[in-house]
């Protein structure tokens, strides 16, 4: 397999996470396509890592692992976040979350 | 060959998995197709030879985020979401439309562009220097990381909590 096919098929999954943060409703929903675009990066990095030419400096794994700690911090804080934003509103629905342009 | 096949496999499992867990009505089944997603990409980074990020995959991402956003949809909205309002947003078609221009217009043409290289080095197992180079060059950057989670950790239970206590509150006034 070339580099060329590991990056299409990141930028797909990254195009299909972003479809999801765009188009759905649900903001738990847009959440779990952050996370597919964030794992769509993190292939490329290991992708890249894997074809270059010096794999032993080891930069692809030692970011991912660095992303992948990132990501379960914003999923904990994303969560909490939803989960109060529930509490407050008693809705999760996007585009029900409006406060701001004062109807 | 064995190589492009499981390369094949796994790519068709993860464009399905997150197809299925973006447009899915029910987010119990979305969760789940998310796992599949996951656990596809843990297989690909195995391809890859990043043994220990395979792990690392199938640990933080199915094990622990999966089940937090089980739990995450479970406090909130219904779980089965059959009624008859839509899924998708209003502005949907132009989501749609972005999404499309972007992969065809901006990642596509940079990646056929670029000079690419071929062929993969062989290369052994990387566990053993990975742990070295956490502890020598990067040792500030994990212990910055390690801060980074127990702050996210504390700022989690903080919002969760806090917003109840608002609550509560305002059920006092009233």
């Amino acid at each position: 397999m070339t580099l060329e096919h590991y990056l299409i098929l990141s930028a797909l999954l990254f195009c299909i996470g972003l479809l999801g943060a765009l188009t759905r409703r649900n903001a738990v929903v847009v959440l779990f396509s952050i996370e597919i675009m964030l794992n769509a990066a993190n292939l490329n990095f290991i992708a890249f890592w894997r074809f270059s030419s010096n794999p032993e400096a080891l930069h692809g794994p030692l970011f991912t692992l660095f992303t992948i700690a990132v990501a379960a911090a914003e999923v904990a804080v994303g969560l909490a976040l939803i989960i109060a934003v529930y509490r407050h509103f008693k809705t999760v629905d996007l585009e029900q979350l409006d406060t701001l342009k004062e109807e | 060959m064995t190589q492009e096949i499981t390369f094949w496999v796994l790519a068709v499992i993860a464009v399905l998995g997150a197809l299925v867990a973006v447009r899915r009505r029910n987010l119990i089944h979305g969760v789940f197709a998310l796992m599949i997603f996951f656990a596809s990409l843990s297989g690909l980074f195995l391809l890859l030879l990043a043994e220990f990020i395979a792990a690392v995959q199938i640990l933080v991402y199915i094990g622990a985020v999966g089940i937090l956003l089980l739990f995450a949809i479970m406090l909130t909205e219904r779980v089965t979401g059959d009624d008859a309002r839509r899924v998708t947003s209003r502005g949907w078609f132009w989501g749609l439309v972005a999404t499309i221009v972007i992969f065809v217009y901006l990642l596509l043409p940079a990646i056929q562009e670029a000079n690419l290289p071929e062929t993969a080095q062989p290369i052994k197992p990387s566990v053993e220097a990975l742990g070295k180079k956490l502890m020598n060059p990067y040792v500030v950057t994990l212990e910055v990381l390690a801060l980074l989670l127990t702050a996210a950790l504390i700022g989690a239970v903080a919002a969760a909590q806090g917003a109840r206590e608002n609550k509560e509150e305002q059920s006092d006034d009233s």
